[in-house]
């Protein structure tokens, strides 16, 4: 509301000038006639200058703080929905898709935002003003305007729908070919070295300029409607020009009120400029709304699909975080089915099993046969469609995702590292941990050992701009971080699928001990798992196949 | 831990001086039509001029009781302008985007030419992409500083000739402002923002950074609840960016605002002369004329206050897309040598990526016979992927010879050397594309029969007839989401269509769980049967078939019993 306040203030300020312009000239062309007044126009001039200069600039600063804000919330939003989706979501997008989408598109809607929302909100505004003002000086000339700037709306409209469905259905064309670029530009080293590079730049080029063609094809309807926008502007100027130079040619100088209605006649002219100021602006901000309703549609799929987790918190949720310390945690599949998509079949059919409390089973079976599916749906990323799971005879779905993750802790086939230090990445975990805790994490990990030959011992700063890990040492951080969770139940998936046969017996003597008196599930290929002895479940195209000292529930 | 090839290092050179003048002389062969751009939008430019000043004209001296103007000339004006300005921008558009498709173009050739060089591994996917948007970002340098430059330049001559007719002050006052307002606050404004380029695009990476990290770490963020702590830490990134903008973009407006009371000291001085209050009395008409071009002229030099601002980011752009084409490529000038053969030999090869970093190779002695099946094993960090760049010619050695067939890799023609390597590793990259496209890389000629051929010895023929379009199934975004390890078989299919008689494998099994790793392993012995196959891992999963195995330590290698 304040930016068409401010807008309709400066233009308010513009005919003033307009008006102490009129006065100066209607002056200076009929000798002799109030030029006393002169002076004190061309002083208002100058203040209603100054004073136009800082609402010009207020303005400008307020609609780059109302884009940043706005920029702000949409990132937000778009964030959120990210987060309540979850993992499920990395199935269907890539995470530089996701980046892309929450930093570049919003970064993009700057203009939208800055620019094409302060000229909407005064487009119908400011012409309405001056149209006012012109009412009550010149009612001709405001005759003129109004045609003229209503014929604006007609021939956006006449030009209107048919060719902005067509712009419409270019700009796909044009996102596509761009996508096509960036696309071989990222894959450009796989064009080099099967040895396809000038094929590739050829048919890039005849692809540049298809992209050219389809572009001045929008771009030639979009300047048709400004080109409008321009013929209506001259029309009125020559309209006004004309008309009222005619009426002051035939009264024939000198006769009275001249002086008059020679000021009204110029002021009026003037105002044609600032009456079509507002509608040049926003003609130039639309390309700023043709981005933004691309990046809406991005939206649009980010927050439709998967309906955000909402946990049904019951009572039995925190009663059974409290108790588990003590008792640890017994898992139960009661006959539970998944289907990432039905079309490909279940993931996990009738899958029934049970473990009881502080015991380790083994879950074994090729890629594909359900055993990450039932880790995710341990932890929470994924729900069963049909059967249940409970932890302790509690229902998982009756827990809230906090209290879960309080009672889990796990360590996957490659850990994320964080950008920061090693002493962050392991906090993580848990960010109140005490020195002493975060020590004995590290120690228990091992990650003491190969930190002291780092520059900065636990404080290196890994990952982007800093020294990278090796896979081992990775999913040491992994482990530490489950020491500091210190939860009854472990999930292990995969965790040495990455690793030379040396370092994976070094990881899998630490998962032994961080094993020790919590209910481990360990999904993994036949070798890592005879490291840990004893139950183990046998799993195939997502079905039991055959259970060994593990109670099928 | 098998990324990309690593590039060579120190391939990157100083920035070029002037990155603005190497774009601009890239588009010479556009000349022609970026300046017939130029010139009909000065052409539109002084319509638009002349219709305001002669529509003063017409009704000041209508006021005088003469008519100096026919109104037949004010409404050809009015045409005139309307169409010249339609003309003008679809001009300038067009030669604008011609002159950026040459530019993509040029850059894919240069990267091409110096991914053979390492760029293209070295960079990475999302830094490629912030540069295809600086190729974009180029436009603004001809469509939004070129042009309306070239206008202020032609405009301020007029000005001043206008208004000397009435005396040097006035046109010395009247001058200047519009100098300032055009040439002087856009300027300052370029200087203004550019002190703080690199403060903006450092906190533009680390939003980035932190967003990356949100999004990739989704399953460790909610297996240790801690989605708000990762919320409030991409918000604080977003805030220290977002105040950055706000500062920068106030300077702007406080600029523009300067560059607004340029435009109307000028005015003040018209009527002050009009009046007669100073620089001695102005004719009322040449007044009436002289303001409304004012207004005609300065609502060009308005936009180039924020042309002024965008200078440093455009300049930005230029440097980096000059930079990323102008690597060097280390590849030495090929001969026209025909290599007999396809055996392979390094002698007493050496490589270093820097001249301070310890050798990755010395004195490197090994053979791989034409048809042969190797392994070539080592720790981390004991030069494999550099062995597949030496090979792939990505880069060259500093020392001994790396000979096919006899002939000096170095001797050979870059189209003889590609014919002879086929590459699959993790970083091979699948196209958004058909799956035909995709395949049709590896081959260009080849038939349906040995595309599907090809597929079925990649064991994945049976999941792409399952597809509803099978061989038109659409790859990437929106298209076929096939797995991981589907994907690979993909790109193996792709690397068994190619003609190429030696097959490079650089941990193909890397990102792959270990089943589905030993299945594409096994698959391979199947396959290449008459092709040399040159395995590099970390480790063997056992099912490999191998004539013999190589094992990388200390700079040598040393043949083992398969």
């Amino acid at each position: 509301m304040p930016t068409i306040l401010l807008g309709l203030a400066a233009t308010g300020l513009a005919a003033g000038q307009a008006w102490c312009i009129a006065t100066v000239l209607a002056h200076a062309l009929l000798p002799g006639t109030g030029a006393a007044a002169d002076l004190s126009a061309i002083a208002a001039f100058a203040v209603l200058a100054l004073l136009r200069a800082l609402l010009l600039a207020v303005g400008d600063g307020r609609a780059a703080a109302g884009s940043g804000a706005s920029r702000r919330r949409l990132r937000g939003e778009a964030l959120s929905a990210i987060l309540a989706q979850g993992p499920p979501l990395l199935r269907r997008q890539s995470t530089g898709v996701l980046g892309a989408l929450v930093v570049d598109r919003i970064e993009a809607l700057d203009g939208f935002f800055g620019r094409w929302i302060p000229a909407a909100s005064l487009a119908l505004a400011s012409p309405a003003l001056i149209l006012a003002v012109a009412l009550a000086v010149q009612p001709r000339a405001a005759l003129v305007l109004l045609a003229c700037g209503l014929a604006v709306p007609v021939s956006q409209a006449a030009f209107g729908i048919g060719a902005a469905v067509a712009a419409r259905r270019q700009f796909v064309a044009m996102g596509r070919l761009q996508a096509r670029f960036l696309d071989r530009v990222r894959g450009i080293a796989t064009i080099v070295l099967a040895g396809r590079a000038e094929d590739e730049a050829r048919r890039l080029g005849s692809a540049a300029d298809e992209l050219r063609r389809l572009t001045m094809r929008v771009l030639r309807v979009a300047f048709l409607s400004s080109a409008a926008l321009d013929c209506a502007f001259a029309v009125a100027l020559v309209l006004v020009a004309l008309l009222d130079g005619h009426v002051l040619l035939h009264r024939g100088p000198g006769s009275p009120g001249d002086a008059a209605l020679l000021r009204r006649s110029l002021f009026a002219l003037l105002l044609v400029p600032e009456f079509f100021q507002p509608l040049r602006a926003f003609a130039l901000a639309y390309q700023d709304r043709m981005q933004a309703a691309g990046a809406a549609d991005a939206f649009h799929t980010l927050s439709h699909g998967v309906a955000p987790v909402t946990p049904a918190a019951s009572a039995g949720g925190p009663v059974l975080v409290r108790t588990v310390a003590a008792h640890g945690v017994s898992v139960a599949f009661e006959r539970v089915s998944f289907a990432w998509d039905p079309s490909r079949g279940p993931a996990l059919d009738d899958v029934s099993f049970r473990i009881p409390a502080r015991e380790t089973v083994v879950l074994v079976g090729p890629s594909g046969s359900g055993k990450s599916t039932i880790v995710e749906m341990l932890l929470g990323f994924v729900t069963p469609d049909g059967g249940r799971i409970t932890l302790n005879g509690a229902d998982l779905a009756s827990i809230v995702p906090d209290a879960l993750a309080q009672m889990t802790a796990w360590v996957g086939q490659r850990p994320l590292l964080f950008a920061g230090s090693i002493r962050e990445n392991v906090l993580f975990a848990r960010p109140g941990a005490s020195e002493a805790e975060l020590g004995q994490a590290l120690r228990a990990a091992a990650i003491d050992g190969f930190a002291a030959g780092l520059p900065d011992g636990i404080d290196t700063r890994i990952g982007e701009g800093g020294y990278g890990l090796s896979g081992g040492q990775a999913q040491r951080v992994a482990i530490a971080r489950a020491y500091l969770r210190d939860a009854p139940l472990l999930l292990l998936d995969e965790p040495t699928a990455h690793l030379d046969p040396g370092t994976e017996r070094e990881i899998l003597d630490s998962l032994r001990r961080l094993a020790v008196g919590r209910t481990v599930l360990l999904a993994s290929h036949s070798s890592a798992a005879h490291a840990f002895s004893g139950r183990r479940i046998d799993l195939s195209h997502g079905r039991v196949v055959q259970l060994q000292g593990v109670a099928s529930a | 831990m098998s990324g990309p090839l690593p590039g060579p290092a120190g391939a990157q050179p100083a920035m070029p001086a002037m990155p603005l003048l190497q774009i601009l002389s890239l588009w010479r062969r556009r000349g022609p039509g970026l300046a017939a751009g130029l010139a009909a939008s000065l052409l539109a430019f002084l319509a638009g001029i002349a219709l305001l000043g002669v529509a003063g004209l017409r009704l000041a001296s209508a006021g005088a009781g003469v008519l100096l103007v026919s109104a037949l000339l004010l409404r050809l004006l009015g045409v005139g302008r309307v169409v010249l300005r339609y003309g003008e921008r679809l001009a300038t558009h067009d030669a604008m985007f011609r002159a950026l498709a040459d530019l993509r173009v040029w850059f894919f050739r240069r990267v091409a030419r110096s991914a053979a060089g390492g760029l293209g591994h070295r960079r990475s996917g999302d830094l490629l992409s912030r540069l295809v948007g600086d190729v974009e970002a180029l436009d603004g340098l001809y469509l939004r500083i070129a042009v309306p430059l070239a206008g202020a330049a032609v405009a301020l001559p007029l000005l001043v000739m206008l208004a000397l007719r009435h005396g040097a002050w006035l046109a010395l006052s009247v001058g200047s402002a519009f100098a300032c307002a055009a040439f002087l606050l856009p300027l300052l404004a370029a200087v203004l923002v550019r002190g703080d380029a690199g403060a903006l695009s450092g906190r533009n990476a680390g939003l980035r950074v932190a967003v990356l990290d949100l999004v990739g770490g989704l399953r460790e963020i909610r297996a240790f609840n801690a989605e708000g702590r990762m919320l409030a830490g991409v918000q604080a990134k977003e805030a220290s960016l977002l105040s950055l903008q706000l500062r920068l973009a106030r300077r702007t407006a406080i600029a523009g605002a300067l560059s607004f009371l340029c435009q109307q000291a000028a005015v003040l001085a018209v009527l002050a002369a009009a009046a007669g209050l100073a620089f001695g009395r102005l004719g009322a008409i040449d007044a009436a004329v002289l303001l409304f071009v004012l207004i005609a002229a300065f609502e060009l030099a308005g936009g180039l206050t924020r042309a002024g601002a965008l200078a440093g980011a455009i300049t930005h752009a230029a440097a980096r897309v000059v930079e990323a084409g102008a690597a060097a490529s280390p590849a030495p000038a090929a001969g026209h040598a025909v290599p007999q053969g396809s055996a392979l030999r390094f002698r007493d090869v050496g490589y270093r990526w820097q001249p301070d970093r310890p050798p990755v190779f010395e004195h490197l002695t090994l053979e791989i016979p034409q048809g042969s099946r190797v392994a070539v094993l080592g720790p981390s960090g004991a030069g494999k992927s550099t062995l597949a760049a030496l090979l792939l010619r990505v880069v060259a050695p500093q020392g001994g010879t790396i000979t096919l067939g006899g002939v000096e890799l170095a001797e050979l023609d870059e189209a003889v050397l590609r014919r002879h390597f086929t590459w699959l590793s993790q970083s091979t990259h699948l196209f958004e594309d058909t799956i035909r496209g995709n395949l049709l890389l590896g081959r260009p000629d080849a038939t349906d029969d040995q595309l599907w051929q090809a597929l079925d010895q990649a064991a994945i023929g049976d999941v792409v007839r399952a597809l509803p379009e099978r061989l038109e199934s659409w790859l990437g975004e929106g298209g076929a989401g096939l797995s991981g390890g589907q994907a690979r078989r993909v790109a193996l299919a792709r690397a068994l269509l190619s003609p190429a008689p030696i097959l490079i494998l650089d941990e193909p099994g890397a990102g792959l769980d270990a089943a589905t790793e030993q299945a594409l392993l096994s698959t391979l012995n199947q396959v290449a049967a008459g092709r040399t196959v040159i395995l590099i891992a970390h480790r063997l999963t056992g099912v490999e078939r191998l004539d013999r195995i190589w094992r990388l330590a200390g700079g040598h290698a040393t043949a083992a019993a398969a």
